[in-house]
């Protein structure tokens, strides 16, 4: 199985907690016979690419340098997201089975791949613009919040990490809880669960 | 007809959307490419009452959501926008078994949607440049403007191909993001003459008595009412013009420097021989531009200058300033007048001479007409686009881009 993950951060970059999670998840992917393919932001502390662990690291910078805030970073670090995801779907003759986006940031990008290769991902979220922003709802947040949203319209699957984000996701987007696994880092089946949430997802494709 | 190429075009403004003169431009070019055979799909914003897709003229069009929340600033927006234009435009794309040939995008309100797709499907991308935020701006002085500044320089980098609607502009663009001239294609501007013909034959006496009077000749400006449009230098050409011609002045169009104008008028003494008429509609902007007997266009800044073009096809004489677009739309003494840039006297000599010799500005009138046809059709222009669009499917053919996927 060929998998890409996606996530904003990723050691030796680590803004917050969530870094250190997906280096453990593209380990523990890679020990299970699972490809892994991390496309992540580039800030000079490593090479573009790297290869430890049997992870392939694909690493990106944002083609326009000045901004005005995290938003318009996001936005505009999307297509380079896409070009090199694209790149690593050429290069497997097309055959990635799915791509877990970790967070909000690359939801844009994951989005245009499954319309543009009926290519499924999985929508893996550490926190909500909700809990961060304490239920701010200046434009700024409203657009972040509808990111999340297109995320969890459009993913095969929601993967959260305790059953009180499941019920914040139902609560907040109104989401259906079929359509929400959790899955903790503490449980002794956590890779397991995550496996096979992928093959689920794997095997039902992008047509949705 | 045989559908030997498909395009797709992305563009913020489409008709019934008109903002700026990108929503005719796509529209004029995407009509004219779909009757000479080529595919088009249009990808565009929605628009109240207009339906998410339809064909226009043979032209395919989708009007995606572009996102209503409010948002921050109007930069965020677009790249809000662009989130839902390149996932829609992906969609369709697939649906279409990938049979798009070439990414269009004009200007970089539709850049990272563009930009996106290129690398997505693989596909020539090419990048009409309308206007620049550093022209707009006259330079870049914040990091709002060189945000938008850095994302158009991206855009042009991305694109195989970087079109022009002007020499001038070629230059500009060139200049503003150091690329290599041969990336730039010049392709300009068109103007539907056609829709002027209908008025052929008709009395527009009683129309024109709404302006001036039969005795009067008409002077027409048509613009905004802004510093750069140049109003004030007609305004101050005037008085010249009234010691030789009787004459009045028609200033068509609003802006900030409305109020200015009527004062700088009134204290002039010659509120009698000058009319506002602030927005008109189209059909009686049509009949005004018939029944000028002159044209004005005293830009101090002009990208392009389609009104001289439209003031050309109506049949009126035009008197322009030397500068931008405009120097290169009119030819000095064969198709127009050219005057000095932000000079009165200069100004009135061309209104002068346009206005007391009747043999000069029918040569003009006719003159012009011709090379409105031979230059400015937009289906000639279509055939320029799609000569580009082919020599870049060439290149392009031998790239491994473009090689079948194992």
């Amino acid at each position: 199985m060929n998998v890409i993950l996606f996530s904003w951060e990723y050691p030796p970059r680590a803004v917050g907690q969530l870094a250190d999670y997906v280096k453990t998840l593209a380990g523990q992917l890679v020990k299970n016979s699972v490809q892994t393919y991390v496309v992540t932001y580039h800030d000079y502390l490593t090479g573009g690419h790297d290869d430890s662990d049997g992870v392939k690291t694909v690493r990106v910078s944002n083609p326009v340098r000045t901004h005005i805030g995290v938003l318009t970073w996001v936005l505009t670090l999307n297509q380079e997201v896409e070009r090199v995801a694209a790149n690593v779907i050429y290069d497997l003759s097309k055959k990635v089975e799915l791509i877990d986006a970790h967070d909000w940031h690359f939801i844009p990008a994951a989005v245009t791949l499954r319309k543009a290769f009926d290519l499924p991902f999985v929508y893996s979220v550490d926190s909500l613009e909700e809990h961060r922003s304490h239920g701010a709802n200046s434009p700024f947040n409203m657009a972040i919040k509808s990111i999340e949203w297109l995320g969890m319209y459009e993913a095969e699957k929601l993967l959260v990490k305790s059953e009180w984000m499941r019920d914040e996701v139902v609560r907040i987007y109104k989401v259906p809880v079929e359509k929400i696994g959790v899955v903790s880092k503490e449980s002794a089946t956590w890779i397991k669960d995550i496996l096979e949430t992928y093959r689920n997802v794997a095997e039902g494709g992008g047509s949705k | 007809m045989s559908q030997d190429l498909s395009v797709m075009m992305l563009t913020w403004e489409f008709p019934p959307r008109i903002i700026g003169g990108i929503s005719p431009h796509v529209y004029y070019l995407s009509k004219s490419l779909a009757k000479s055979g080529t595919k088009v799909y249009v990808v565009t914003c929605d628009f109240p009452g207009a339906p998410a897709h339809e064909v226009v003229d043979g032209v395919e069009v989708y009007r995606i959501d572009s996102y209503k929340n409010p948002s921050p600033d109007f930069a965020t927006w677009v790249y809000l926008m662009n989130v839902n234009m390149q996932k829609e435009a992906a969609a369709l794309v697939r649906s279409l078994g990938g049979k798009v040939d070439v990414i269009h995008a004009h200007d970089w309100l539709v850049a990272t949607a563009g930009i996106g797709l290129k690398h997505v499907f693989r596909r020539p991308f090419f990048a009409t440049m309308h206007s620049t935020e550093i022209g707009r701006r006259n330079g870049i002085h914040f990091d709002y403007e060189r945000m938008i500044h850095e994302t158009e320089a991206w855009l042009t980098y991305e694109a195989w191909k970087v079109i022009c609607c002007s020499d001038y502009m070629i230059g500009h663009v060139q200049w503003a993001f150091g690329l290599p001239w041969d990336k730039m294609v010049m392709i300009p501007n068109g103007v539907n003459y056609e829709v002027y013909g209908k008025y052929d034959g008709e009395d527009l006496s009683q129309f024109r008595k709404r302006f001036a009077l039969p005795e009067e000749k008409i002077v027409l400006f048509v613009g905004r009412l802004v510093y750069e449009k140049g109003v004030h230098v007609l305004v101050n050409a005037m008085p010249k013009v009234l010691d030789k011609v009787n004459a009045k002045l028609v200033i068509v169009g609003n802006g900030y420097m409305k109020d200015q104008l009527s004062g700088l008028v009134k204290g002039m003494g010659i509120a009698g021989k000058v009319m506002f008429t602030g927005f008109v509609d189209d059909d009686t902007l049509r009949r005004l531009q018939r029944c000028a007997d002159v044209s004005v266009v005293p830009s101090l800044f002009e990208p392009f200058g389609i009104v001289a073009l439209e003031a050309m096809a109506a049949g009126s004489p035009v008197v322009v300033s030397d500068t931008g677009g405009l120097s290169e739309i009119v030819e000095h003494d064969a198709c127009g007048v050219k005057t000095y840039v932000n000079d009165p006297n200069s100004l009135a000599w061309g209104i002068t001479k346009v206005l007391t010799d009747d043999g000069y500005a029918n040569w003009l009138r006719n003159n012009a007409y011709k090379r409105i046809q031979e230059r400015y059709d937009w289906e000639k222009i279509a055939q320029q686009t799609k000569t580009i669009y082919n020599d870049v499917i060439g290149e392009y053919s031998k790239s491994f881009w473009a090689q079948p996927i194992a």
